[in-house]
């Protein structure tokens, strides 16, 4: 548990409209895929995922809607709203810049 | 709209919970398939949520940021309390939208007819240009008058202003088709629309070049409301003739919606160039007299100038003008110190984003005066709201007592005291709201009817609102402020030993606070009784002639279309047909009507053996037929009455005769024999007089009620205007159906003007009296009732509280009366320091209604003496209901109850 580190501020929203873009999905669907994709490096306290969805919601980057889940029960599905897509894109971007910059630093480091 | 979450939070939190518990339920069925055992796997799950309550509350945070959550919880809290205690909560908002109701009403006025910039480009550029000093002018109109001529000179000191432009308001009869109607006009130069800044909405608006050359552009520009309301909004209308004192106009536009012209108190229903104006007023002969003064001047100052730069940029123009103007033809004759007082004139600059009016004029004081009283009032109203919150916060004592206990912050019992006060608050300020239009209403039937029902509006607006509410916010916060700093003092322990025990602390408080209710009502009663005297000083003190069963009416010929001899014809045939009519007692004519606000005035020069001028001073001048002073009973002490011998013979120009008033002899002609003695108009060098004074008449009111003026009355002559006097048999509103008749027989196109009986004409020249008269008078009995109420509170409350007290008194041998004593003692204290403390400030604060009142100072004993008498009986009053409470309380009950 502890050798897993705790995932940074902000790339957690990121991390979940991205997930949610693939298909819709509830919380415990999302939290399971976290898992999955990050292959355990990534920890993420589950419940901490709520108050995240639900102000993604609230800005308007995702929608929820109650549906029947694999198991028969109801489920809240979260999906990606036009906003949020566009909202995906620009983070996506920004990440990709973020992380080439901070590449450019650490190979001019190694090579002087 | 985060907002509306608060509202379907129930739905939110099942929605949250249900969520919640999927994720977990999965997680544990999860586990248990991978082989751990029912108990390991909840443990588990749960360890990998975290807090199932923190994540709920985490969210919440984010539907709701929590002060406004925590702030809305207190609220309905509030709400709930509030409406478990129907009769504090009723008491409060009444108390408050009473405040808040004639608060926002007054200020609604306020706003209309003194604060509000016209609806123009950048108004605040807007500069009124007066004269001050001698124009050596002669003047029709009333303020800040200044001739044409001078106002094309000043649009040309293009160093100091963008554009200056002249309007005079005029009241002409007008026709559009059907009957004639008096209406009022703007006289104005061509680029009065330009400089404002204002546009058609319709058609086009008046340019520079249809005021270029006099009497050619035959023009007019219409105003939105006359457009809408009597023109029916016809889409045809620009191109459309409207009849102007019979000369036909042509509509060439209909002025912006909103622009309503620059005077508040009159709405033009059309804009006339001024080139038109020698041919549309009758009277004015020249528009290019430079010693003709009739028009406002304003000017729009360049961005960046100030108001003092302007002022000196203009003046090297201004004295080359003034000397250049003394050696043109025409300049009078004047003596030497009034040619340099002309010589010293300098022209002053006022900023007038409001533009020009004689309704704020009038109304300045008396609107400031009440807005004052009604702030007074709105005081009253929270201290009020505060002594009720001090009652109900030592009811609930040991609730608040517990919660602290419980662990409650002092910020948190503070906070929750703020929604109490911002609820009550806001619900008096709605209802207050709901309350002002008709209030606004009742307001405008005290001004002048003609002018301010039309001009002002018992709407609310958006500026209206925003003041409601801050008086809301304003009145609910002071109302919280002493309940507040109550709870802050007190303290935890002694609250929860107390078994319904004695909060003195907040007694003490709410004592204060009845002292300063009583120290406002003082003010307020003293204001009331000023107003009230002087209201009454005037109407007893009347015009000075028999004002009942007495008709009057204006008819202007030359307005209709005659010629000034023939309007005189016309005048004489009216005359003659009253004269002759069952229903007429007697009946006169005058050329200028009484009791209006305005009259002809000026100077004169006297030779009563030796040769000297009224200069500085104008005396009011009238002409009138001879059964004037019979028909307004009006009595001759000296001389005689106006006869044949007066009628000038064809040919001679000017007056025989003239009869004088007492005030008039008393002035100038102190001690000696006033007949005989020779007078006439003007007070320059060249003035003959050689009008001879044959008679003294009583003083009588011209202008209004308060002034006391010299006045000379000369045979009536003609103009073909005037003003007829009529006393009728039976009831005067009877009669007008019969006169109008008379009119029409005579010419069926004829307006009569202001046809009413004299007794409604003093009232209307009393309206501003009226006003402050019955809403001080209202607003302090609202305060008295007040105050009574806050009095009659907290003396019951002492009663409930020394009950026991007086129990024992009694049982040891007191007597009835020791007890009534002992508590109307501290009625006594209270209602005493605050009538002192009220009597101070109705002495400090008197002289800024001095000017508002006739025949008694502010600090008159009298008026002084009855408002604390009134107040004091009153008060003790609603002090010795509880104070024979106290007196009948029973012994042995009250020392069983403890």
């Amino acid at each position: 548990m502890t050798s897993r580190f705790p995932i940074p501020q902000g790339t957690l929203d990121m991390l979940i409209l991205q997930i949610v873009s693939l298909e819709p999905i509830h919380g415990y669907g999302i939290a399971q895929r976290l898992e999955q994709i990050s292959r355990s490096v990534v920890q993420v306290n589950q419940g901490s995922l709520y108050p995240a969805l639900h102000r993604l919601e609230q800005k308007g980057w995702l929608k929820a809607e109650w549906k029947q889940s694999e198991t028969g029960r109801e489920a809240k599905f979260y999906s990606l709203t036009a906003c949020g897509r566009t909202q995906l894109v620009a983070e996506k971007e920004s990440w990709a810049r973020l992380a080439g910059a901070v590449r450019l630093i650490f190979n001019e480091g190694t090579r002087s | 709209m985060k907002l509306a979450n608060w509202f379907r939070r129930k739905k939110l939190e099942t929605g949250l919970e249900r969520e919640l518990r999927y994720h977990l339920d999965r997680r544990i069925s999860d586990l248990e398939r991978s082989g751990l055992p029912t108990g390991e796997a909840r443990r588990t799950a749960m360890l990998e949520f975290g807090g199932f309550t923190q994540i709920q509350e985490e969210v919440r945070d984010i539907w709701l940021a929590r002060w406004l959550r925590d702030f809305l919880y207190d609220v309905r809290f509030s709400a709930r309390s509030f409406l478990r205690n129907p009769s504090f909560t009723i008491t409060a908002v009444l108390s408050l939208m009473l405040g808040i109701g004639a608060t926002t009403a007054i200020y609604s006025l306020v706003d209309q007819v003194l604060l509000h910039a016209l609806p123009v480009h950048q108004p605040e550029r807007l500069v009124l240009i007066d004269w001050k000093g001698d124009q050596v002018a002669n003047g029709f109109g009333s303020w800040n008058l200044m001739s044409y001529p001078i106002c094309r000179d000043l649009d040309q000191q293009k160093q100091v202003f963008d554009g200056v432009f002249c309007r005079a308001l005029t009241t002409i009869n007008l026709s559009s088709g059907g009957d004639y109607r008096a209406a009022t006009a703007e006289i104005v130069s061509g680029n009065y629309f330009s400089v404002l800044g204002v546009g058609p909405a319709l058609g086009q608006v008046l340019t520079s070049d249809d005021d270029a050359k006099p009497n050619t552009n035959a023009v007019a520009v219409i105003s939105y409301d006359f457009w809408k309301t009597q023109l029916g909004g016809a889409s045809d209308v620009v191109g459309r003739k409207v009849l102007v004192n019979h000369h036909p106009l042509t509509v060439i536009g209909v002025a912006a919606a909103t622009f309503r012209g620059i005077d508040v108190g009159e709405v033009p229903s059309l804009w006339i160039p001024a080139s038109m104006s020698t041919a549309i007023i009758p009277g004015l002969k020249d528009l290019h007299d430079r010693r003709t003064r009739w028009m406002q001047v304003l000017g729009r100052l360049p961005q960046g100038m100030t108001l003092r730069k302007a002022q000196a940029g203009l003046q090297p123009w201004f004295k080359a003008m003034l000397k250049e103007d003394m050696r043109r033809a025409g300049f009078p004759v004047i003596t030497p110190e009034r040619l340099q007082t002309y010589l010293n004139s300098s022209l002053v600059l006022t900023a007038a984003p409001q533009g020009h009016s004689g309704l704020r004029r009038r109304l300045l004081e008396p609107l400031w005066v009440l807005f004052a009283l009604t702030v007074v009032l709105l005081g009253l109203a929270c201290l009020n709201v505060s002594g009720l919150f001090l009652a109900r916060g030592s009811a609930r004592d040991r609730e608040v007592g517990t919660r602290l206990a419980l662990g409650a912050s002092r910020g948190r019992l503070g906070r929750q005291l703020l929604a109490d006060s911002l609820l009550i608050g806001l619900a008096g300020g709605v209802l207050g709201t709901a309350a002002a239009p008709l209030a606004v209403q009742a307001l405008i039937a005290f001004l002048p009817r003609d002018n301010a029902g039309t001009a002002l509006r018992a709407s609310i607006d958006s500026r209206l609102l925003l003041f409601a509410l801050a008086a809301s916010v304003t009145a609910g916060i002071l109302s919280g402020l002493a309940p507040a700093w109550q709870s802050g003092r007190r303290s935890l322990v002694s609250s929860l030993r107390e078994r319904g025990g004695t909060a003195l602390g907040g007694v003490r408080l709410r004592k204060a606070i009845v002292t300063a209710q009583v120290a406002l009502t003082l003010t307020l009663l003293a204001g009331a009784t000023l107003f009230i005297r002087t209201l009454d000083a005037l109407m007893a003190k009347g015009p000075g002639f028999v004002t009942s069963g007495l008709v009057s009416f204006g008819i202007d010929c030359q307005r209709s279309g005659y010629s000034e001899e023939q309007g005189n014809q016309v005048i004489r045939r009216i005359d003659e047909a009253i004269r002759h009519s069952a229903i007429v007692q007697s009946s006169a004519v005058a050329r200028f009507a009484l009791l209006t606000g305005g009259s002809w005035n000026n100077p004169m020069t006297i030779l009563a053996g030796k040769r000297f001028s009224t200069e500085g001073r104008d005396i009011n001048l009238n002409a009138v037929t001879p059964g004037f002073f019979q028909t307004m009973g009006i009595r001759i002490i000296a001389g005689r009455n106006f006869d044949e011998r007066d009628i000038s013979a064809p040919g001679e120009s000017g007056w025989r005769s003239a009869i004088v008033n007492e005030a008039f002899v008393k002035r100038y002609l102190g001690g000696r024999n006033p007949l005989g003695v020779r007078i006439c108009q003007g007070s320059g060098p060249d003035a003959r007089p050689n009008v001879e004074i044959v008679g003294v008449m009583s003083d009588i009111s011209y202008r209004g009620l308060r002034e006391r003026s010299e006045q000379a009355y000369f045979p009536l002559g003609g103009e073909g205007a005037a003003t007829f006097y009529v006393r009728v048999r039976g009831k005067p509103e009877s009669s007008f159906q019969s006169l109008r008749e008379i009119v029409r027989g005579i010419d069926p196109t004829l307006p009569l003007n202001n046809l009413r009986t004299v007794d409604q004409q003093v009232d209307r020249s009393l309206n501003t009296e009226h006003m402050l008269a019955s809403l001080t008078g209202s607003f302090s009995a609202l305060a008295l009732l007040l105050s009574l109420v806050g009095l009659y509170g907290v003396m019951s409350f002492v009663v409930t509280q020394r009950t026991r007290e007086i129990g024992i008194r009694l049982a040891l041998g007191a007597t009835r009366g020791t007890a009534i004593w002992l508590v109307l003692r501290d009625a006594l204290v209270m209602l005493l320091v605050g009538i002192g403390i009220g009597v101070a400030f109705v002495l400090a604060l008197g002289r800024l209604v001095e000017s508002q009142l006739y025949d008694v100072k502010p600090s008159d004993p009298a008026v002084i003496a009855i408002a604390v008498l009134l107040l004091f009986s009153a008060g003790l009053g609603a002090a010795l209901i509880p104070a024979h409470r106290a007196s009948s309380v029973n012994p042995t009950e009250a020392l069983r109850f403890e």
